[in-house]
């Protein structure tokens, strides 16, 4: 059957991930919410990276070392992103992002 | 009474992990490996359909980790072991700690059930179902150069490219982890000492 040894597997897999998270981006209202959207998204992307990495001759090794740098580029992503939510959260004392109206008023 | 209810609880989710694994090993004639990924993947899925739409957000977050977990184990599947335990240590010891401690810092009253969703979440929820059959598609359309056996990754090969042709990104990437790490302190301090607590 070779399921496992199939690359299409993988990147469906990584396309469904990523679907889910780009349903929760748009349709969450807290603020966390849509950032763990956002890491799921980069989730997907990492994995379709290290299956290219493991089913492309030219790219064997190479996509491990992308995948790394994605991971540390979206730890550093996570600490600003959090970090602005909890500044706009002691502003507006809410999470929800749709009460974030100040500049549409 | 609420013990029997988790263990029926834990049951029905054993029962959806492990299914698509009997299936594939038994019925489909798969490996072991095809099997495992199975579990893995539908693991995987339903973790992350709960992260987007369980309503008490403390559970999107152990909900994530799980996702994160069964994802090292699909990594562990590909041959990138190093990948996995990267992932182990970054996604579940540093990103989500730091995602729970900030909703705990952030949550206030339990918001009512038809706050959870924007009011676009139906058009949402189509144009993800799309965007996930237009992904499905090109995937298979395109014809990759694939291989047909998983190529393992080396960990000293791993090492060799990473320290040296991958030189100048990995010190780049200290760098932009430095600054993230500043910056963050510097937008989440609070301006005034006296302000109240949040």
């Amino acid at each position: 059957m070779g399921l496992a040894d199939s690359l299409d597997t993988y990147l469906e897999l990584a396309g469904t991930l990523f679907a889910i998270g780009t349903f929760g981006f748009l349709a969450r209202r807290n603020a966390i919410s849509m950032l763990m959207s956002i890491e799921l998204m980069l989730n997907a992307v990492n994995l379709a990276i290290v299956a290219f990495g493991a089913f492309i001759p030219a790219l064997k090794d190479r996509g491990a070392v992308i995948a790394l740098m994605v991971i540390a580029v979206a730890a550093a992503e996570a600490t600003v992103g959090l970090a602005i939510v909890i500044a706009i959260f002691r502003n507006r004392k809410t999470p929800l992002v749709d009460e974030y109206d100040a500049m549409r008023r | 009474m609420r013990a029997w209810l988790y263990l029926i609880a834990a049951a029905i989710a054993g029962g959806i992990v492990t299914t698509p694994a009997i299936l594939v090993f038994f019925l489909f004639g798969g490996s072991t490996d095809d099997a495992l990924l199975a579990a893995l993947a539908t693991l995987m899925i339903v973790a992350a359909l709960a992260v987007v739409t369980m309503k008490d957000i403390i559970r999107c977050g152990l909900a994530m980790i799980v996702c994160f977990l069964s994802l090292a184990g699909i990594y562990v599947v590909l041959g990138a072991p190093m990948v996995a335990a990267t992932q182990v240590l970054v996604y579940i010891g540093a990103i989500s700690v730091l995602i729970l401690f900030a909703i705990m810092l952030t949550q206030d009253k339990v918001a009512p059930s038809r706050l959870v969703f924007q009011t676009q979440a139906v058009p949402a929820a189509i144009a993800a179902i799309i965007l996930a059959v237009l992904i499905s598609l090109a995937a298979i359309g395109t014809d990759w150069h694939a291989v047909t056996s998983r190529l393992r990754v080396a960990t000293d090969a791993l090492a060799t490219i990473l320290f040296k042709d991958y030189t100048l990104p990995f010190e780049v990437v200290s760098v932009l982890l430095l600054a993230a790490v500043v910056g963050g302190v510097f937008i989440a301090k609070r301006e005034d000492p006296s302000e109240g607590e949040i």
